[in-house]
This record gives C-alpha cells, structure tokens and sequence, in this order.
C-alpha cells in the first residue's frame, strides 16, 4: 500500500521540530538562513516551515506551511530523469540515487513544485531533495519530521485513509477549505494538505494541472533514443553553468515566501 | 512554485541550449552517463534513499507509536526574551515538557493560531534546555555601547534574587550571597550610579498594601482577592489565559518597571541629568523582564516629561549575561572587595530581600499591611511567616488582623499551580483577599535569567538561594518596607503619599486583554 502524510495545516505551530529532524536523520548541514525563518528549499534544507502572514475573517492570522517535496504518484522528476536516478517507490516515497545523478537539473524544471534542488557549492554538484525518509517508512515508521511533530499537524499512514480523514475533517468542521490539495494536484501526491485559508493564499500552485505531467515529459523523451542521448549529454554539461544559474536559483520562490 | 518564474528558467535554459551544445558536447566528459545508462549501480533502496542519522531514542519506534515526549517549543523569531540556535537542538523534548507540564503554556491553546506564537517569555525552557540551545536574548552589546558613551549616564538596578545566585558562575556555592560583589563588579564595568530594585520592592509594597487595604475597606471598587502583579511571566499569563480576571491584579507596576520609572524622573531632577541622557539598565533573574520593558505603557517618564521617544528601563540584562560581561573583563567577582548601592534609590529593607522567593511578597506585605492598619509593629509570628515559606506548589495563610478580622491569603508559584487558584477564582470559590503568583517553580531566584547551576533545576539549589535570602531578612537593620528611610523620603519630597496622583502616573499601570489569541481548546 503506498503510504502518505496528510499535513494539517491548521494545527502547526511553527516550531521547526520537523526541519530539525530532517537535518538529524538525513545528516543535513546548517546554513545561516534558519529554517523556521522562512528560508524555503535549499541543497541542505529538505523541508522548510515558512510563516505566512494572512488574514481569516477580516482578521490578521499566522499559519505556517511545511513544504518538501511532495512525492507525486507519477513523479515528473523521474520520468524527465534520463539516467534513472529518480524513481517512485511502491511505498510511496520519490527517492534518487547519488551514484546515478549527473546534476543535469532536468529534474528541477521538470518539477511542478519546484522542489530539487542544486548543490550551487560543490565541484560535481547533484541534485538533491526530500526523500521522504523512504528507508525508515519501508520498515513502517514514519519520516523522520513526522514522528517529531508536537502538534498533531503531521500524519502519517496509507494515503486512501489518509485521504479518508481528510475528507472527514473538512466535511466535519465548516471552517476548512473544502480541498484536499494533493489529490488531483499532478496526478496526485503521496502528501496531502488541509487548510483553513485558501491555499493560494499560503503559496500554493493551484493552476496546477491534474493530468499526471510525466505525459508531458515522456512525449518529449521517447524520441529516438539518439535524440534521448543527445539530450542528455547536455543535461550532464549544464553544470558549467551553474554559476550563472546561481542568482536565478535564488530568486525562486517558495510557498509562504513573501 | 511562480509560473513566470519557472518560464524564465525555462526560456534561459533554451538559451543556454543553443549557444553552447556542441562546446558542451565537446567539453565534458560523460562518465556520469556512460555509467548510469550502463546500470552499473547496484545500490539499494535504503542505501540510495539517504537517511540513516540520529534521532532520540523516543523517536526510533517501529510503527508509528507516537513518541510521549517529543518536538520542542515553538518560539517567535522576534521574541525579545528568548532565541534558539537551532544547530544545538537535538529534539530531546525538554523545553516542551516544563512548558507544558510545568508552565501550562504550550499545549495548552487551541489551534489554528491566531497571530501570535503564543509564550508568557518566564524562561523556564532556557533552564532545561540541556545544550543550551536556546537563550536568553544577548543585550550586553547594547549596554556596553551606552557605557563607552560618554554622554550618556548609565544607571543600573539588581533584583533581590541575583545576589544569590550570580556567585554561582564565579565557583562559589549555590546561595552564596554575593551583594557588596556585585555592586563593586557593576561600579568596575564602568556603571555611573548602581541601585537596588529593593528599594522599589520596598515601595511596591506601600502601593500594594495600599490598595489591598482600599480593596478590603471598598474605598476603590475592585474585587477581591488582589493579585501580585510584580512577575511579568505571571502577569502575561494572566492576559493570555485568563483575561476576565485581570480586574483582579494589583495595579502597581513590578519594581523593576518603578524603578525606571524614578531613575528618570525623581532621581534625574534631584541630579539634574536630561533624562534623554540616562540609560536605565537592570539586572534581571528572569527572561519576561525583557519583555515587559517593551510593553507600550511603560514609557512614564516619557509622559512626566511630555517628552516621545523615553522608555523607563532601556536594557534589561539576565543574570547569566552579567556573568558574561563580568568574566569578559577578567573580572573574578569572587574576589572582589564589597561595594554599598548609590543613595536615593539604593536601600532595601528585609522585607524587600524576600521578594526573591516564592511568598516573600505576600509576607512583605503582610508586615507592613498590618502595620498600616494597625499602626503597631507586626508580631513575631508575622515576621516569620512559615506557612508562606517553602517550595509547596500552593500555600494558604490565615491571619488576624485586630480591627479587619480574619485576613486569608494564598501564594503560589509555577504557572500550573497558578492555575489551580485561578479556577478556584473563576468559580467563586477562592477564600482568599490576597494571592501572590509568581510565573517560576521557587520565585525569582529559579527564574529564567539565573545561572544554570543545576539542569534542570533542581530544588536543592532553590532552596540553597531561598534559605540564603531569609536569612540577610532576619539579619537585615530594617525588616518592613514602611521603615525604608529613602523610600520615606521619597514620598515626602516627590510622591507624597501611595496612590497619590503622581503615584498613580508612575508606579502603576493597566493589563491588555490577550484572550484574543489564545483559541480555547476542542476536541
Ligand atoms: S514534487 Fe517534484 S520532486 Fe517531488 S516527486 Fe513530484 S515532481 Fe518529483
Ligand atoms: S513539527 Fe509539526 S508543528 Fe512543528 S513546524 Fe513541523 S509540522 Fe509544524
Ligand atoms: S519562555 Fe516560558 S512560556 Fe515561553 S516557551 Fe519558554 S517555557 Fe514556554
Ligand atoms: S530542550 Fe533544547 S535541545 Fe531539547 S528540544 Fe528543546 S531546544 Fe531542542
């Protein structure tokens, strides 16, 4: 059964438990952005918690978005990934392998949420991102951040019943937005979110398709294998260009940036 | 995530693409590629999936038992009391055990939020924090900076529990009383004028017994019981979580925020210093104190003058950072020869010694309520109060009072004993005409700011620090805050009488509603 986390958003409280444990158990480096500061997605932060400020009933609110990737059910990561180095497991979670990954970055564009990121300091830079502690949820325990959570924000499970209590809890109590963002999202993520503020309010993509994208991105791949060769090739030397990219890479914005 | 975002990417990858292919083809080696599309990995997926660090033992069950003790407290980036490095934290889940179980703070709201992380700022997590992860908030920059100003005359005050506890960082054993140290520390550091909060602790009780008495004989309309209103973790709490009952709590402002209030209106005219000169710094046991400076309304000087932008204390400095900077300058405060506080705002009776631990100022006021009432000197008994004294969670107190009758008061201390009489309060069912509440486990001399001699503290080392204030009580010349000759004088030359008009404008203040922000608990 491939496993989920549904994300209540209204219940998180913004202590950065989650981020913590995410740098503990994927032996992750500390920049000088704290993660609870709303630094989003880097190389070394996997997840973030971003503090949005909004409003609920004409008054001001607070509510913090934990975002990382999203582990989609037919990954566009993967399918744009020419050597294989991203794949869905059965599990659930979307992993790569470091011995595989060139650091081409097609990944990245090919991203819906704008997840992968670059190792923008390193000599033969790869990609990295979440991988939704995929070790850990194969013996059954929860991701790292899940099980750390104080606040009941987190939960983790099959994503059917997941789904399932998510429904329950928005047709339940009126002050929820009646969407299960996740759902449709790309085809469907392995990670749900509930809220009680619209969720393009948080930062959240919400145009965004609900065809699973690898439709896209294999039209483009399975030309002939010369062409899939030739595009890899230049996948493998964008590295060189990693400098000039730098800059952009920071400008890339993450939900509840502002 | 932002759709014209991810289309420049797009649009220059496309650049890039067709300018440089070929020299990109021909520059570049491919092993990398010749390698993966080879599948000459064999990795498995545990290995390629990353993760294998650390994490508490509490978190490394199999399944998803969730663990009982776990995550941290949630703190505001602009908390002005405390901060956290994050790179210390190793979710051992201790900060959120004494704020919620010990404080009844976190997990004790309702969710969403609203927008406010909510902390009553009592410091207490900085006390259990085992790798000091998180802090008080470090100011000692902003003092020094005022001290190298040679334009600026900077006042200090040290609260009655730091004498017993700032010896501690210095080697010497818990309790020592280190006062004639510390003012000679403070007097090297380069300091212009040292005082003591006691005088104003002293002075409080004038107010405070005042109003209990105005209370008690109906001459102001407020109901009883009176709450103490001198720990600003207490006081925050209070407007958090139970807002109907602020009617209930002592105007008087603490004496930290009195003294302010005086160093730059009283104490400045006497020695003719512009008050926009004098920076006021005090030496807090206690992490809410840097809160509380930064409340709105305590900016009386600044209306005594007519003049914007003063503030009546500007720095409030822990215990803990005064070590800092003392051992900063090679100070060893041990060695030091005793020094005698600065005169106008620097004597402090035994009563005001008291007020350091948990019941000092209820029996402090106690002392001199009786004797307002009475006009006689208390008894002996009510010198020594015992059913006030000690580390029990709630204390009750009965006295006779000849011409009032039975007076009933209560103390508590630690913010989850103060909930016990609150609701008590809240029913109707609260005896009491007076009830003292202070937000740490012991009182001041356990809170926030104080060294960490013991992690997490222990009581041991409170009632080393307690028993070591009772006994400068018992040795002290004057023992009841009426006796206090500066603060006598103070009344006679500037404020006249308590509860005088300009006592009211500066020595006691109002309560914000914060119910607001806290969401009662469902489901
Ligand atoms: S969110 Fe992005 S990185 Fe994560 S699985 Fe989906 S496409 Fe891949
Ligand atoms: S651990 Fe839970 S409550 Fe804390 S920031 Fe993460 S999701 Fe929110
Ligand atoms: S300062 Fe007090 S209320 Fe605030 S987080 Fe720490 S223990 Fe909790
Ligand atoms: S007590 Fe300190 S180390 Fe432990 S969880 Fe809290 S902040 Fe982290």
């Amino acid at each position: 059964m491939s496993k989920g986390v549904l994300v209540d958003i209204t219940r998180c409280i913004g202590c950065g438990s989650c981020t913590v444990a995410c740098k503990m158990w994927n032996n992750l480096q500390y920049n000088q952005t704290a993660p609870d500061k709303g630094s989003g997605l880097n190389a070394e932060n996997w997840t973030a918690v971003n503090r949005v400020q909004t409003e609920k009933n004409n008054e001001p609110v607070w509510r913090f978005v934990k975002y990382q990737c999203l582990h989609c059910e037919e990954p566009a990561c993967a399918s744009a990934c020419f050597s294989k180095a991203i794949k869905k497991t059965k599990d659930g979670p979307v992993v790569y392998d470091v011995n595989l990954c060139v650091g081409c970055r097609y990944c990245m564009l090919a991203c819906p949420f704008n997840v992968p990121k670059y190792e923008w300091n390193k000599t033969f830079p790869q990609v990295r991102k979440c991988q939704m502690c995929a070790g850990r949820v194969q013996t059954g325990e929860s991701p790292a951040c899940v099980s750390v959570c104080p606040a009941g924000a987190l939960t983790f499970g099959d994503r059917n019943s997941l789904l399932a209590i998510a429904r329950e809890k928005i047709n339940s109590d009126s002050s929820y937005i009646k969407q299960i963002y996740g759902e449709k999202e790309a085809g469907g993520t392995s990670w749900l979110y509930i809220s009680d503020v619209p969720f393009e309010t948080l930062g959240f993509r919400t145009n965004i398709t609900t065809t699973p994208l690898p439709h896209y991105t294999e039209s483009i791949l399975s030309l002939t294998p010369a062409v899939a060769l030739g595009w890899g090739a230049l996948l493998t030397g964008m590295y060189v260009y990693n400098h000039r990219r730098n800059e952009i890479a920071r400008e890339e914005k993450e939900p509840g940036d502002e | 995530m932002d759709d014209h975002v991810k289309e420049d990417e797009q649009q220059l990858y496309k650049k890039v693409t067709r300018r440089s292919f070929l020299k990109m083809m021909g520059g570049l080696g491919l092993a990398g590629i010749t390698m993966s599309l080879a599948g000459c990995s064999n990795s498995s997926m545990v290995e390629q999936a990353g993760g294998d660090g650390w994490l508490p033992q509490q978190y490394q069950g199999r399944g998803t038992w969730p663990a009982q003790v776990r995550g941290r407290v949630p703190i505001d980036p602009d908390n002005p009391s405390i901060t956290r490095d994050d790179q210390k934290c190793i979710l051992c889940g201790q900060c959120m055990e004494v704020c919620n179980n010990i404080q009844t703070v976190a997990g004790h709201y309702g969710l969403p939020l609203a927008n406010d992380v909510i902390c009553v700022n009592c410091g207490q997590c900085t006390l259990w924090c085992p790798t000091s992860a998180i802090t008080e908030r470090d100011d000692t920059q902003k003092v020094l900076q005022a001290i190298q100003d040679p334009n600026k005359h900077v006042v200090v005050q040290t609260a009655p529990a730091t004498r017993v506890a700032l010896g501690e960082e210095f080697g010497l054993p818990p309790g020592t009383w280190v006062v004639g140290q510390q003012v000679a520390a403070l007097k090297r550091l380069g300091f212009d004028a040292v005082f003591d909060t006691n005088f104003t602790a002293d002075l409080t009780i004038m107010e405070e017994a005042t109003e209990l008495i105005k209370r008690i004989t109906g001459d102001i309309i407020k109901p009883l019981p009176q709450f103490t209103s001198c720990s600003p973790g207490w006081v925050k709490f209070c407007e958090y979580f139970y807002p109907d009952l602020l009617p209930h709590m002592s105007s008087c402002k603490s004496p930290q925020q009195m003294l302010g209030a005086l160093a730059k209106t009283y104490y400045a005219k006497a020695k003719n210093i512009k008050p926009e000169n004098i920076v006021s710094v005090s030496i807090m046991p206690c992490t809410a104190k840097k809160f509380e400076m930064q409340r709105p309304e305590m900016i009386s000087s600044a209306h005594y003058w007519n003049k914007k932008g003063l503030q009546d204390v500007d720095v409030v400095l822990t215990t803990r950072e005064l070590a800092r900077m003392i051992k900063q300058q090679h100070i060893d405060l041990s060695k030091l020869p005793e020094q005698k506080y600065d005169s106008m705002l620097g004597e402090g009776t035994g009563a005001a010694i008291i007020f350091g631990a948990t019941g000092g100022v209820m029996e402090a006021a106690v002392r001199t309520a009786y004797y307002f009432i009475t006009q006689q000197q208390p008894p002996a008994n009510l010198l020594n109060l015992t059913p006030v004294r000690g580390l029990d969670g709630v204390k009750e107190a009965a006295l006779d009072v000849p011409g009032v009758g039975t007076v009933k008061v209560a103390v508590c201390h630690g913010l989850s004993n103060a909930r016990q009489v609150l609701e008590a309060v809240r029913q109707g069912n609260a005896p009491w005409h007076f009830v003292e509440f202070m937000s740490c486990p012991g009182g001041c001399i356990s809170g926030g700011g104080q060294p960490r001699s013991a992690v997490p503290p222990s009581d041991e080392i409170r009632m080393a620090r307690i028993n070591s204030l009772y006994q400068a009580d018992v040795q002290a010349p004057r023992r009841e805050s009426h006796e206090n000759a500066e603060v006598l004088a103070l009344y006679q030359d500037f404020l006249q009488h308590p509860m005088s008009e300009l006592s009211e404008e500066l020595l006691h203040t109002e309560y914000t509603d914060r119910g607001k922000k806290v969401r009662e608990i469902t489901a």
